[in-house]
């Protein structure tokens, strides 16, 4: 295990290792606890271990104490859900409110039972007010009706009058007198009058129709606003209508269906008289009723805004005390019913500050014990924690969203904090774009206070996240820019003259065999002639290739050092012999050697072609090199790496396995005959966790292990190393990408000598900039940096199969509902 | 200016950026311990970088071939 005393030359690196922990024993007396736990969640600096597995979570200690904590957060929610509707916003104050949990949990029911009763109270005045409103929209309505039926019944009477008076004329009917005997006859209309929806409304007379066949007559009124229905209280548009029928079958019938179509009935005079009585009287209580609803909504208008002005202390008072009770069910009661045992995980630097707080809760609490502080040993593995800042979390997270490291493993992120960056510049040299990238870091930072209290959007969130590792890309990016001397595709000649001129004064030749190297070689990136040359590309790739070849060696093998760190930490010297030291002859005899080679070309100038080495270097390993001989005893020191590449396979498979059953038969022979040492800590943590020494071993399952790993880390070698050309496609692409958009967008508006257009073609040209170069591209080489750095880096040493150290905190509660 | 004259300067660029993060962000040794290897890591980088591309220049095999157009 990992209890080795960190001395040597020199002091632990922070973040290279996880923060040492132990498993700690907490026993608290039950009278403080509560208090103990709060504190705790305070310091978030232990994670408790959940005790009671085994029990359901009604049969813990704490159930009811949870279940009221359940049903107070039920009324709170009430309550947010009342105050949206009213448009009242739970204002933030920080104020700390001397309230215990019970006070407020009084309070809270009669706030409720209060505003419920308010409710009922207010849809019931509210539902008889919309009655009011369209009783006397009917009264109005079809006080019209009847009104324009009397003054034209009147008129009809006046003319027939004086149609008698004039003395009667050839035209007036014979039987007209009969005609006015038989109306006296006819039986009382009866009639009903009410609003029905206005989508309904054509239906609905069609249906009045044919179930009276025809025996109604039905006027309808459209009422301009829209009305509040009394039943289902939605606005909806209606119609008043007047229906006249003729007997008590016909009255039932179109009782029925104005239930069916929900067109509601009001009762109605005949006489104008009576109607006018009854407009005023619904009138006055109109207002009556609208003078209760109001004071009766500023009532609770001010209940709201009084629960507004606390809500947050309450909500997070409830929170608060529901974590300290869900902790509190973890923990196992003592036999006496004293005493409370707690089991978590801590930092070893916290042991005095979480001492403190126990101190501290037992004297707040007037307990007469102190509560008992003790460490475990255990051999389980504890969590990961490594103490991060805002700058290296987001790149913790990087490591975290492939595996949570295992406990005290090497961490990548000391490197990866520079090589993230600086790989994905190498895909994005350009220091144009890198500046707009570095703006954009920089916004996220400035306004960062801002923003991390606002709610922002997933994307947006994910990019502040990561705002610094988009400053460190962006910075790099502006480094490998200048080197690749690229300005949104243009070149300056910034560090000095270009090192080529034309051979002679005419310049004859420089399109057909070209310029010559006159000068010392560019300073610093690569020379701008390049730019627009026949001979670019060629040049830029094989350049590109050796560079990511070179980068990619170098990388694996700091991969490979750091198996050693974690060989030597672990104490496992099976693995610096038989894992380290092979792996590393391996890739250098082979792509080491590469390496050199592609130095050596480039120092010397020489025309040798490397593949052919490379690859006859396997074919025909005794055969002359000839021409393509870069030093002198090349081929017996390619004889020499072959061989030793030969023999690390067979270094890192057999040994190994033989090497662990060796081991464990001596380990098990010591320990069938030596007693348990300190017999009662031990027996108390074997009987709590599992312990991991007695495992059965399987050398079948061991070998076959390491014949994976062998075979994984020599194929790897080989596919890992082209996998990092990966840096020149991408940078290839992206050189290539932005010199189209200024060739072919920029500077073809700009050929034009046309204003408009070359608006619209610096438009075109910033949209695809943006859009393409600064938002596509940085995602795509985002993307493979991460699985440089994930497979290519990390499986050389990472094993990240550990877990995250998560301490009972109450600043972290928002995170889980 | 050469190549070793160069890298001379890198060096010294990472030994005085070692030295800033140290006097500006002294917070103990471990935490100093981070700081000074993400310097290096950063120099190393940035000077192979420079190195491959400078060496890759200096003896060429290929020479630029202007195109038609120039």
């Amino acid at each position: 295990m990992g209890e080795v005393a960190r001395g040597g030359c020199c002091p632990p690196m922070d973040l290279f290792r996880s923060e040492p922990m132990q498993l700690v024993q907490l026993i608290i007396p039950i009278e403080s606890a509560h208090r103990t736990v709060s504190y705790l969640g305070d310091l978030a600096l232990l994670q408790f271990k959940d005790l009671n597995a085994d029990k359901s979570p009604f049969q813990r200690t704490y159930a009811t104490q949870i279940k009221r904590c359940g049903e107070m957060a039920r009324r709170l929610r009430f309550f947010k859900e009342q105050m949206l509707r009213a448009g009242v916003l739970p204002k933030y104050s920080t104020t700390p409110i001397g309230v215990n949990i019970d006070d407020l949990e009084v309070k809270l029911t009669e706030i409720e039972s209060e505003l419920t009763e308010m409710n009922a109270n207010g849809e019931k005045l509210q539902r008889s007010h919309n009655e009011l409103v369209e009783y006397k929209l009917v009264l109005q309505k079809a006080g019209e009706f009847f009104h324009t039926a009397q003054s034209r019944a009147l008129e009809q009477q006046r003319e027939y009058e004086s149609r008698q008076l004039s003395g009667e004329s050839m035209e007036t009917p014979l039987l007209q007198d009969q005609e006015l005997l038989g109306d006296t006859k006819q039986v009382k209309l009866g009639f009903l009058a009410g609003l029905v929806p206005r989508e309904k409304s054509m239906v609905f007379e069609r249906i009045l129709f044919r179930a009276t066949r025809g025996n109604v007559f039905l006027r309808q009124a459209t009422v301009e606003e829209p009305v509040i229905d009394p039943v289902s209280g939605d606005k909806t548009e209606k119609n008043v209508f007047v229906v006249f029928y003729a007997g008590e079958k016909a009255k039932a019938k179109i009782l029925k269906i104005c239930d069916a179509f929900g067109a509601n009935r009001y009762p109605f005079a005949e006489e104008l008289g009576k109607q006018a009585q009854m407009i005023r009287e619904v009138s006055g209580r109109l207002v009556e009723l609208k003078t209760t609803i109001d004071a009766g909504l500023v009532h609770r208008d001010n209940l709201l805004n009084s629960i507004g002005a606390q809500f947050e202390q309450w909500d997070a008072l409830v929170r608060k005390e529901k974590s300290i009770n869900h902790t509190l069910n973890m923990l196992s009661l003592d036999v006496t019913k004293k005493c409370l045992v707690a089991e978590g995980w801590s930092p070893v630097f916290a042991t005095k500050q979480i001492q403190d707080a126990l101190q501290r809760a037992a004297l707040d609490s007037n307990s007469q014990v102190n509560a008992i502080f003790q460490v475990l040993h255990t051999r389980e593995l504890p969590p990961t924690y490594f103490r991060t800042n805002k700058f290296t979390s987001s790149y913790q997270g990087i490591i975290d969203s492939y595996g949570v490291a295992k406990y005290q493993e090497a961490n990548p992120t000391v490197y990866t904090v520079v090589t993230f960056p600086f790989l994905f510049a190498v895909m994005f040299g350009d220091w144009g774009h890198g500046i707009c990238l570095l703006l954009a870091a920089l916004y996220f930072i400035i306004r960062e206070k801002k923003l991390s209290s606002q709610k922002l959007d997933d994307i947006t969130e994910m990019t502040f996240g990561g705002r610094y590792v988009i400053l460190l890309m962006a910075l790099f990016s502006i480094y490998t820019g200048f080197i690749y001397n690229e300005f949104f595709s243009v070149p300056f000649e910034i560090f000095g003259p270009s090192a080529y001129e034309c051979r002679d004064l005419s310049c004859r030749d420089a399109t057909t065999v070209g310029l010559i190297k006159v000068r010392d070689t560019y300073p610093f990136g690569v020379d701008p002639v390049w730019h627009g040359t026949r001979s670019e590309l060629p040049f830029l790739n094989s350049l590109k290739m050796k560079m990511s070849i070179l980068l990619g060696v170098a990388q694996m093998n700091l991969g490979i050092i750091m198996s050693y760190f974690n060989a030597k930490f672990f104490r496992n010297c099976v693995n610096v012999w038989f894992q380290f030291i092979p792996q590393m002859i391996f890739l250098n005899s082979l792509f080491g050697y590469l390496s050199l080679l592609i130095i050596v070309k480039w120092c010397t100038g020489s025309q040798a072609d490397l593949y052919h080495i490379l690859i006859y270097m396997f074919l025909s390993p005794t055969d002359d090199l000839g021409e393509n001989q870069l030093f002198v005893g090349q081929k017996n020191l390619q004889l020499v790496l072959l061989l030793l590449a030969f023999v690390s396979v067979p270094w890192m498979l057999i040994p190994k396995p033989f090497i662990l059953k060796k081991q464990h038969e001596a380990r098990h022979g010591v320990e069938s005959y030596t007693p348990l040492e300190n017999t009662d800590e031990s027996l108390q943590v074997e009987s709590n966790h599992d312990s991991h020494g007695h495992e059965e071993f399987e050398f079948s399952e061991v070998f076959v292990h390491q014949l994976i790993h062998t075979i994984e880390f020599v194929l790897g070698a080989v596919s890992n190393t082209a996998s990092y050309l990966r840096l020149w496609a991408l940078s290839l692409a992206h050189s290539e990408l932005s010199s189209v958009f200024y060739e072919k967008v920029l500077m073809m508006a700009w050929g034009y000598n046309n204003v408009i257009i070359l608006i619209v073609g610096l438009i075109v040209f910033i949209f695809a900039t943006v859009g393409v170069l600064l938002v596509m591209e940085t995602l795509s080489a985002f993307l493979h940096a991460l699985r440089l750095h994930w497979v290519e880096f990390q499986n050389k040493f990472y094993e990240g199969d550990g877990y995250k150290f998560h301490p009972f905190s109450f600043s972290l509660q928002d995170d889980e509902e | 200016m050469g190549f070793s004259v160069t890298t001379l300067i890198f060096v010294g660029i990472g030994i005085v950026a070692s030295l800033c993060t140290r006097i500006c962000f002294n917070r103990g040794p471990s935490a100093n311990l981070f700081h000074l290897t993400l310097v290096l890591t950063a120099t190393i980088c940035c000077w192979m970088m420079w190195a491959i591309v400078y060496l890759a220049q200096m003896k060429p095999l290929i020479v630029p071939i202007l195109s038609e157009g120039e």
